[in-house]
């Protein structure tokens, strides 16, 4: 993917480019990806990623990495409620 | 709590209805990140104990209608900084300075930083191997994944509970979700997955 901060290629309409399988720009695609990921990409982040995404090989496996990932952690990584006697606890404690 | 400072503002029966209505329903949450900083369920009990004890006194200081459960965490994270890693059965074994001054020297290396890890062999993994994965991280980073990737909080969010700016929140994530890869990358090779 080319580097994010520049995003001249953002305004016009995508040529057909061959796919890259070398991402020279792979850490800053990296944060870009996982802040999209994140709900947290600016408005020149997310452009820039709908009209390259499909056109390197690395991001294209990043994204879907880091996308498993974050759906992992979410969703298997078991969640501990709290006991219910701590809830006891703390409110007796504060009565006493 | 005859300690407790003089609250300016609120009513006992407000204090009370305030604690109930905002700060209750977060419980299940503030237990579980306790949990995955201490790795120990009678330390996150206490630590989630003290972290509303403490909310209670200082309920003056939380302003209605804000975001009560960043709020807690922000407790949560310095009584879990300030007084349980200083007596913890468990101490961290590497000094967050440490990891930070480490990865900063190797920025370098780590803009190059990929790990040969497939979608589809995290895929295959099984909860206890994330989750093992996880709280193999150093505990700072441990935190930023949990905050963003399992609790959902935002940049912003997460930037007031660790009193850091919103730059370092990215950067320590892009490390940490690093690491992660790392870990994962073991399991699954476990597996059987040539990467």
């Amino acid at each position: 993917m080319n580097a994010p901060s520049n995003p001249t290629s953002a305004a016009g309409e995508k040529q057909e480019q061959p796919m890259k399988h070398h991402c020279e720009h792979h850490a800053e695609c990296m944060k870009m990806i996982q802040a999209i990921l994140d709900g947290e990409a600016s408005e020149g982040e997310k452009e820039h990623f709908r009209q390259n995404m499909d056109l390197c090989m690395p991001c294209i496996q990043t994204y879907q990495l880091e996308k498993c990932i974050k759906e992992s952690l979410h969703s298997k990584v078991e969640r501990r409620p709290c006991p219910q006697n701590l809830v006891a606890t703390i409110k007796a404690k504060l009565n006493a | 709590m005859s300690e407790a400072p003089i609250k300016e503002g609120y009513t006992d029966d407000q204090r009370y209805e305030i604690f109930n209505r905002e700060f209750m329903p977060h419980i299940d949450s503030m237990y579980n990140f306790a949990f995955r900083l201490t790795m120990d369920e009678d330390d996150a009990n206490d630590l989630v104990q003290d972290t509303y004890l403490k909310s209670f006194r200082f309920i003056s200081s939380f302003e209605q209608g804000t975001n009560a459960k960043a709020w807690l965490f922000r407790i949560l994270k310095n009584s879990f900084i300030n007084d349980y890693r200083k007596k913890s059965k468990q101490p961290s074994k590497v000094d967050y300075q440490e990891v930070e001054t480490t990865y900063n020297s190797e920025e370098a290396a780590d803009a190059s930083y990929t790990v040969d890890l497939r979608a589809d062999a995290v895929q295959d993994l099984i909860g206890d191997e994330v989750a093992n994965a996880l709280n193999s991280l150093p505990v700072d980073f441990r935190t930023v994944i949990i905050l963003c990737d399992i609790e959902g909080f935002t940049y912003e969010e997460m930037a007031k509970i660790l009193d850091i700016p919103i730059g370092t929140v990215r950067s320590r994530l892009h490390r940490a979700r690093n690491l992660l890869k790392d870990k994962l990358k073991n399991y699954a090779g476990s597996m059987g997955y040539d990467a």
